[in-house]
């Protein structure tokens, strides 16, 4: 986890922008002697950031590494809840496990675990997300909302809005949601939600959700059998993207529009979603555990199931499913 | 066709009289009670249809059907000796629903189940998943003791309260 000195560092960074920051503001500012300045700015060298000295004058931020650390997120973050704790890790298993080892030491609403690679990011059912080196997003975020426990499942329609939102806003790509909560780019999956909650009884403990996004991977990357099914947004944009943006306007989106939520409840959320859902008004399968029913999607309810006609004009109310456009 | 409260009326009255065993059919349902060891025997399930994907709401149209299953259940419940007493049940702790959602008795769908009847639990022992909308809910025993009975289906749409388990305290 970032230090509180470096926060504070990169958060002054933030604030001056152009402007040049003296060592001697720097320690006064954050507290530590110039030395220990000094050594943060190394640091924050070796993590790939460029910084530009000036005698008499000080030190500015020229560029930013193309990784995704704590550091390389913090800096221009505007949140003040989500993304307000960082853990970073090159190489993981699964951010979702280290996520609830975390959320059991009671860290703070907002938390996110990023990581550069995961060795087995867990999907639906356990199948495996591809979710290789540098070139994606994978992350997971604690959230401790005090809503009824049954309202819970909202929040992963809420988190697809957020992401639809921020990639359009970094990116300009337009991509839509099958319910409940994958974003497809062009017909192609480029990000999957998965979302585990932890509670005593009825209380909600943690929502903990997942987030995969397939951002700078190239066609070569995806094993042959997902070539037409799953993209990145590069792929799509034809030019690389930067990851530490896209988290930063996530961040940014999902804070506004959880708040909104926290407000005013699902409504506002639904007709967000609704705006953006793919198949609305259109035939589908949707594929249970036990049987597949097909209909036409009339939309989602208040508490965002999907609501399904069937051809003798009976509604479906779907809670679980895999959906076939 | 007999309502709830009906069956209820009956159970009393045989309760307090002196028939040991009492039988009424009406179209192909049957009720059957009978008294065990002087205690009166009969357990009530209500269960929800079994079609995964509907909500009660609209569930109408089978309810004729719904209702005959129950009642047979209510059949082959009352038939089983080892069916708690009253008594008994009191004692006994039921696991609910904090949550509509799909029950999985699995992590996937090729692993064994979490918990089976005669399967010893701890508080914080997972005992199912209940899903909706890619949420994913393990749900914890909260006792300590063994699971007397799985009431769910793998792949059932369950209600909000709707017991889950029952599990004899330890």
């Amino acid at each position: 986890m970032q230090s509180e000195l470096r926060k504070k560092l990169l958060d002054a960074f933030t604030n001056a922008g152009e402007a040049f920051l003296s060592g001697q503001y720097l320690a006064e500012l954050i507290g530590c002697s110039r030395t220990a300045v000094w050594k943060h700015i190394e640091e924050l060298r070796k993590e790939g950031f460029e910084l530009e000295a000036v005698r008499n004058k000080g030190y500015r931020i020229i560029k930013t590494p193309e990784s995704i650390t704590a550091d390389e997120i913090r800096l221009g973050l505007t949140t003040n809840i989500i993304g307000s704790n960082i853990y970073y890790e090159e190489s993981v298993e699964s951010t979702q496990k280290i996520a609830h080892h975390l959320s059991s030491e009671n860290v703070p609403e907002g938390t996110v675990i990023i990581a550069e690679e995961q060795r087995s990011g867990k999907g639906r059912m356990n199948r495996t997300w591809y979710s290789p080196k540098y070139t994606g997003i994978w992350m997971s975020l604690i959230l401790r909302p005090n809503i009824p426990l049954n309202n819970a499942p909202q929040l992963t329609l809420l988190t697809a809005v957020a992401i639809v939102q921020a990639i359009e806003e970094e990116t300009g790509l337009q991509t839509e949601i099958k319910w409940p909560n994958d974003i497809l780019l062009n017909g192609k999956k480029v990000t999957g939600i998965l979302t585990e909650l932890q509670a005593e009884a009825d209380r909600i403990h943690s929502i903990i959700i997942g987030i995969g996004i397939n951002v700078n991977q190239k066609m070569d990357d995806f094993p042959s059998e997902l070539q037409d099914k799953a993209s990145s947004l590069s792929i799509e944009k034809g030019e690389d993207i930067s990851r530490s943006g896209l988290i930063r306007c996530i961040f940014k989106n999902f804070e506004r529009l959880y708040l909104l939520y926290l407000e005013q409840g699902f409504f506002p959320i639904k007709l967000l979603w609704e705006g953006y859902a793919i198949s609305l008004g259109k035939n589908l399968k949707a594929r249970t555990l036990t049987n597949v029913i097909e209909g036409k999607a009339l939309g989602i309810t208040d508490e965002g199931v999907l609501k399904l006609e069937d051809e003798t004009g009976f509604v479906h109310h779907i809670y679980s499913a895999d959906i076939e456009v | 066709m007999l309502k709830v409260q009906e069956i209820r009326e009956l159970i009393k009255l045989v309760d307090q009289s002196s028939i040991d065993e009492f039988v009424y059919e009406i179209d192909g349902s049957k009720i059957k009670m009978k008294k065990n060891s002087a205690t009166t025997v009969v357990s009530q399930v209500s269960r929800i249809s079994p079609e995964v994907e509907l909500v009660p709401a609209i569930q109408q149209a089978p309810a004729k059907q719904a209702v005959s299953a129950s009642v047979q259940e209510i059949v082959q419940e009352a038939a089983k000796p080892e069916v708690s007493t009253q008594a008994d049940t009191a004692n006994l702790h039921k696991i609910t629903s904090p949550m509509v959602g799909t029950f999985y008795a699995s992590p996937t769908p090729d692993a064994d189940e979490y918990v089976k009847a005669g399967s010893r639990v701890s508080k914080d022992s997972i005992v199912c998943i209940v899903e909706a909308m890619k949420l994913f809910n393990e749900i914890e025993a909260e006792v300590n003791g063994e699971i007397i009975e799985v009431l769910a289906k793998n792949g059932q749409l369950v209600e909000y309260g709707q017991p889950l388990f029952i599990v004899k305290p330890e």
